[in-house]
C-alpha cells in the first residue's frame, strides 16, 4: 500500500511537536523513523495510528486521503500499530485477544477464529499457544500476537515501535524474517520506529530522520551508524571509552545461596558478593529470572531460600521499605506503572519521594528541587508539568532523577529504555559518577552493547542458571549473545 | 465545556426527568416545586432541620473525602456511624443530669469516634491483611452493625414496652439544644472543624499527598516510599472516626435516643456527595446542603402534596448519575496529551 503523509501538523499549546511532515512510503519496503527523544516520533506515529487527529495535514493510502478517529477506523483502513507496551490484556488467553475487535456478531465463533489464528501463525513463522494466558507470555510473544492480530484484521500499513525492545535474539531474527515476507510477498509497507542502529541497518531500505518536529532528511540505505546519528543530531558522536575498572574491597551485597521463585522456571541458587562500586549487568533472555532477581535483591519480592546481606547486615527478611531507608534503590523498566503516577506534577513526585518524615508538604522546596533536577538531567518538562505530558525519554530521566543520592546498592530494570544514543550515554555518565562514590550498580539491560560496554561483571541467567562472568574485558557483544542463548563459551 | 456549566446542565436534565414524573402521577410540576421549597425553607423550623441533616452528612462527607482520595471505596462508613452511635449511648445510658454537661458530652463523642475507628480498622484490616475488598468488607460490616443495634434495643437496652428503641436519655447526655431553634451550634461547628481539619490535610500535607498518590496508582506510590499499607488504615481509620462522631449527632441531638436505623442513610449520602465532586474537595459543604434540602423537603411534599418522600431520593440519585455521565463525556473529548 502506497501511503503519503501530506504537511503533518500538531501543536500541543506552544510545543509544535510535529511541523509540516511530509514523507512517501512505497507498498513493499521497509523503513526507518528516527529521532531523538521528543522530536515527535511518538506524535507522528499516534495521529497515523488514529489514536489522535493532526490539527492540519492529511493522510493519502493508495492515492485516495482518509480520515479515521479511532484506531479502530485506522485499522479498518489497513493501518496497524504495534506498540511499545503491547497493548493486551493480560487475565485473557491469547486466543481471546485475537478475537478482540474482530468484527464477528454477537458472539465470538471461537473455533472458526482458532484456526484463522493458527494459519496466520503458521504463515508469519510464529509459534504462541492459543490457550495460554497472556500474563505468562514474554514480551517476544505478545508483540507476535498483537502483529498476527493486526495482520489478520487487514493491516497493510504496519508501524513498529521499538519492537526489538526486550525480546531475545531468536524473536528477533524471527520478526525481522517476517517482515520482510510480509513486505516482499505481500507488498505490506513496513515503518520501524526505533533507536537501535543495528537493526536499522539490518532490516530497512530507507530512513527518514525527524529533529524537533520536523522532517530533518531521508536517505537510502545503506548508511553507517555514524552517518545516521549525524543527521539525527547533526553531529558525531564518539563511541565512548570504556570505564576503567574500580572497585573497593568493602562487601555491598552477599547474597548466599539465594534461591529466586520464577513461575516458568525453577532455579538453581544463586551466591554473589558485589563489592562498593562495581556494575554488574544482568544479561539473559527475557523471563530467564533476571527480573526476579533483581526484584528478590530490591526486597519486592521473596526468595525460596537462602539469605541476603547489605554491608554485612541480614536483610533477607527486610521488605522494600526498610532496604531503601539502608541505601537500597530500585528504578523499574514501566515507568508509568511502576514508578511514576499520571495525573501529579514534577513537583509533586519530588514532594512524595524526598518529604516523607514532616507533616506539611514543602512545595516550593520540591519545586526548586524538581527545578535543580530538570537541569541536571535536562529533562524536556516544567516543575508543574505532569508527569504524562513529558515524552517517555523524558519520563525516564525524571525516574532517574528522583534517586537519592549516596546510595549504597542501584538496582535498574532496563535504565535507557527509550532513550537515544545521546540521552544514553548522559544517564550513564550520571550513573558512573554514582559509581565513583561508591555506589554499587545492578542492571537489566536487553541490549548487549550496553551490558557489554559498562559492566565491571556480567552475570548471564539461562535455563535457570546464573554464570558469572568476572572479566568481560575480552568479551564481545556477540559472543554474550551466544552464552545468552545457551552455547556454552 | 466548564464545570460549572455542566453540572447546572446536569441539574437542568435531572429536574426535567422529575418533572416527567410528576406528570405522570398527575401532580403539578409548579407547585410540586414551591410546595417543596416552602418545604424546606419556608420556616425557621425546617431550616433548621436542613441544618440538622446537614451536619452529620458533613462529617461522612468529610471523610470519605480522605478514603475516596486514597481510591477507597468505604461503603462501610454506614456500620461506623452505627458503631459510633453505639459506642456514645452506652456512656449517655448512665447519665441522668438533666442540665447539659460538656464534660460528658465531649466523652461521649470520643466513645463514638472510637466506635467508628475500631469498626473502620476491621475494614482496613481485612483489606490489608486478607485482601479483602473494603466494599465487601464494608458491606458485611455494616450488616452485623445493624444486628447488634437491633439485638441491643430489643433486649438488654429496650425502654420499657415493645418498641426497638432505648428510653430517652437524659438532658446531660444530649447535646446543648437551643430552645427557640433546632438548631445545635456545638454540633455545626464539630461538622465545620471536621472538614477544615480534612481539607487541611488533603491539600498540605505530606500524608495528603500519599493518599493523592496512592488513589492514582498505588504500585508506583508503593515504589515511590509510600507505605500503603499504614496509609490505607489511617485514611479508613479516620473516616471511621468522623463517622462515629455522625453517630453521636445523631443519637444525642437528632434522635434522642438508640433506635434501628439511627444511622438514616446519612452515610450513603455521603458516598453520593464525594462521587458528584470528587477531587473538589471544597464543593463539599456547598453540595451537602443542597442534598440536605431534599429530604426535608420531600418529607413535606409527603404531606402537602401526598407524594412518596422517596421523590426526593430519585431526584438526588438521577442528578448524580447525570453528572457522572457528564463527567463521563467530557472526558472523551477532551485531546489526548502527547
Amino acid at each position: 500500500m502506497h501511503v503519503q503523509i501530506d504537511q503533518i501538523t500538531k501543536t500541543f499549546g506552544t510545543l509544535r511537536a510535529n511541523d509540516a511532515i511530509s514523507m512517501a512510503l512505497d507498498g513493499g519496503r521497509i523503513y526507518a523513523i528516527l529521532g531523538e527523544n521528543g522530536a515527535g516520533k511518538s506524535t507522528l506515529m499516534k495521529i497515523l495510528s488514529g489514536y489522535q487527529p493532526s490539527d492540519f495535514g492529511q493522510i493519502l493510502l493508495d492515492g485516495a486521503p482518509v480520515k479515521f478517529a479511532t484506531p479502530a477506523d485506522a485499522l479498518r483502513c489497513g493501518i496497524g500499530m504495534l506498540h511499545q507496551e503491547p497493548l493486551d490484556i493480560a487475565p485473557m488467553t491469547a486466543l481471546d485477544n485475537f478475537i478482540l475487535g474482530s468484527p464477528t456478531g454477537l458472539l465470538p465463533n471461537r473455533r472458526s477464529a482458532r484456526r484463522a489464528f493458527i494459519d496466520t501463525i503458521k504463515r508469519l513463522g510464529f509459534t504462541l499457544d492459543a490457550d495460554a494466558y497472556i500474563d505468562t507470555l514474554t514480551i517476544g510473544e505478545r508483540q507476535q500476537l498483537e502483529i498476527t492480530r493486526l495482520i489478520s484484521l487487514g493491516a497493510r500499513f504496519l508501524i513498529l515501535d521499538e519492537p526489538t525492545t526486550g525480546i531475545s535474539a531468536g524473536q528477533k531474527e524471527q520478526l525481522f524474517e517476517t517482515l520482510r515476507d510480509l513486505a516482499k510477498h505481500d507488498g505490506l509497507t513496513v515503518a520501524l520506529v526505533s533507536h537501535k542502529l543495528e537493526d536499522v541497518e539490518a532490516l530497512c531500505d530507507h530512513v527518514f530522520v525527524l529533529r524537533a518536529g520536523k522532517l530533518a532528511g531521508d536517505a537510502p540505505m545503506p548508511l553507517s551508524p555514524a552517518q545516521m546519528v549525524e543527521m539525527m543530531f547533526g553531529k558525531c558522536i564518539d563511541p565512548e571509552p570504556r570505564p576503567a575498572q574500580h572497585s573497593t574491597s568493602a562487601d555491598v551485597l552477599r547474597l548466599d545461596a539465594l534461591r529466586v521463585h520464577d513461575e516458568r522456571l525453577t532455579m538453581q541458587k544463586v551466591s554473589l558478593n558485589i563489592r562498593a562500586g562495581q556494575v554488574v549487568g544482568l544479561a539473559g533472555l527475557d523471563g530467564s529470572g533476571q527480573r526476579a532477581f533483581l526484584r528478590v535483591c530490591a526486597g519486592l519480592e521473596q526468595p525460596l531460600s537462602g539469605r541476603a546481606f547489605l554491608s554485612g547486615e541480614d536483610v533477607t527478611a527486610c521488605g522494600y521499605h526498610e532496604r531503601a531507608r539502608r541505601g537500597v534503590a530500585f528504578a523499574a523498566a514501566g515507568r508509568l506503572e511502576e514508578g511514576l503516577i499520571a495525573g501529579l506534577t514534577l513537583a509533586e513526585h519530588f514532594a512524595l519521594a524526598h518529604g516523607a518524615g514532616r507533616l506539611r508538604v514543602d512545595m516550593p522546596a520540591a519545586s526548586a528541587q524538581a527545578t535543580a533536577q530538570i537541569e541536571r538531567y535536562s529533562v524536556r518538562g516544567r516543575p508543574d508539568s505532569r508527569i504524562e505530558t513529558l515524552s517517555g525519554g523524558n519520563q525516564q530521566r525524571v525516574l532517574l532523577s528522583m534517586l537519592p543520592d549516596s546510595l549504597a546498592l542501584l538496582l535498574l530494570e532496563n535504565p535507557t529504555r527509550g532513550l537515544d544514543v545521546d540521552s544514553a550515554r548522559s544517564i550513564w555518565a550520571r550513573l558512573l559518577a554514582r559509581r565513583e562514590e561508591g555506589t554499587a550498580i545492578l542492571f537489566i539491560s536487553p541490549d548487549l552493547d550496553e551490558i557489554v560496554q559498562y559492566s565491571d561483571r556480567i552475570a548471564v541467567f539461562y535455563g535457570g542458571r546464573v554464570t558469572v562472568i568476572d572479566d568481560p574485558s575480552s568479551l564481545t557483544a556477540a559472543q554474550l549473545g551466544q552464552l545468552i542463548g545457551g552455547k556454552a563459551l | 465545556m466548564g464545570e460549572a456549566a455542566a453540572f447546572t446542565a446536569a441539574l437542568l436534565i435531572a429536574l426535567v426527568l422529575v418533572c416527567l414524573v410528576l406528570l405522570a402521577l398527575g401532580k403539578d410540576p409548579l407547585e410540586t416545586a414551591q410546595k417543596f421549597i416552602n418545604g424546606a425553607l419556608g420556616t425557621e423550623n425546617r431550616r433548621a432541620d436542613v441544618l440538622t441533616t446537614a451536619v452529620p452528612t458533613l462529617l461522612c462527607a468529610s471523610g470519605l473525602l480522605l478514603t475516596f482520595t486514597a481510591g477507597l471505596w468505604n461503603i462501610g462508613i454506614e456500620g461506623q456511624i452505627t458503631m459510633g452511635a453505639i459506642f456514645a449511648s452506652a456512656l449517655a445510658r448512665g447519665v441522668t443530669d438533666t442540665q447539659p454537661n460538656l464534660a460528658i458530652l465531649v466523652l461521649e463523642i470520643f466513645a463514638a469516634a472510637l466506635g467508628g475507628m475500631l469498626w473502620a480498622l476491621l475494614v482496613a484490616l481485612l483489606k490489608t491483611r486478607a485482601k479483602v475488598n473494603e466494599i465487601f468488607g464494608g458491606v458485611a460490616l455494616n450488616f452485623i452493625a445493624s444486628n447488634i443495634l437491633i439485638y441491643l434495643v430489643s433486649g438488654p437496652w429496650q425502654a420499657p414496652g415493645n418498641t426497638p428503641t432505648t428510653a430517652p436519655f437524659a438532658a446531660g447526655a444530649l447535646f446543648p439544644r437551643y430552645e427557640a431553634q433546632r438548631l445545635s451550634l456545638h454540633a455545626i461547628l464539630i461538622a465545620i472543624i471536621g472538614f477544615a481539619v480534612v481539607l487541611a490535610i488533603l491539600n498540605g500535607t505530606h500524608f495528603g499527598l500519599q493518599l493523592r498518590a496512592m488513589g492514582r496508582n498505588p504500585k508506583s506510590a508503593f515504589l515511590l516510599g509510600v507505605r500503603t499499607q499504614r496509609a490505607t488504615i489511617a485514611a479508613l481509620v479516620a473516616c471511621g472516626a468522623l463517622a462515629g462522631i455522625a453517630g453521636a449527632v445523631q443519637v444525642l441531638f437528632v434522635r434522642g435516643r438508640l433506635i434501628t436505623g439511627v444511622s438514616g442513610g446519612v452515610g450513603f449520602l455521603g458516598v453520593l456527595i464525594v462521587l458528584l465532586v470528587t477531587v473538589r474537595g471544597a464543593w463539599v459543604p456547598l453540595v451537602t446542603l443542597f442534598f440536605a434540602i431534599v429530604p426535608v423537603g420531600s418529607n413535606a411534599l409527603s404531606i402537602s402534596m401526598n407524594l412518596d418522600s422517596s421523590l426526593g431520593n430519585v431526584f438526588q440519585s438521577a442528578l448524580v448519575l447525570i453528572v457522572l455521565l457528564a463527567n463521563g463525556l467530557c472526558e472523551r473529548r477532551r485531546t489526548p496529551v502527547p
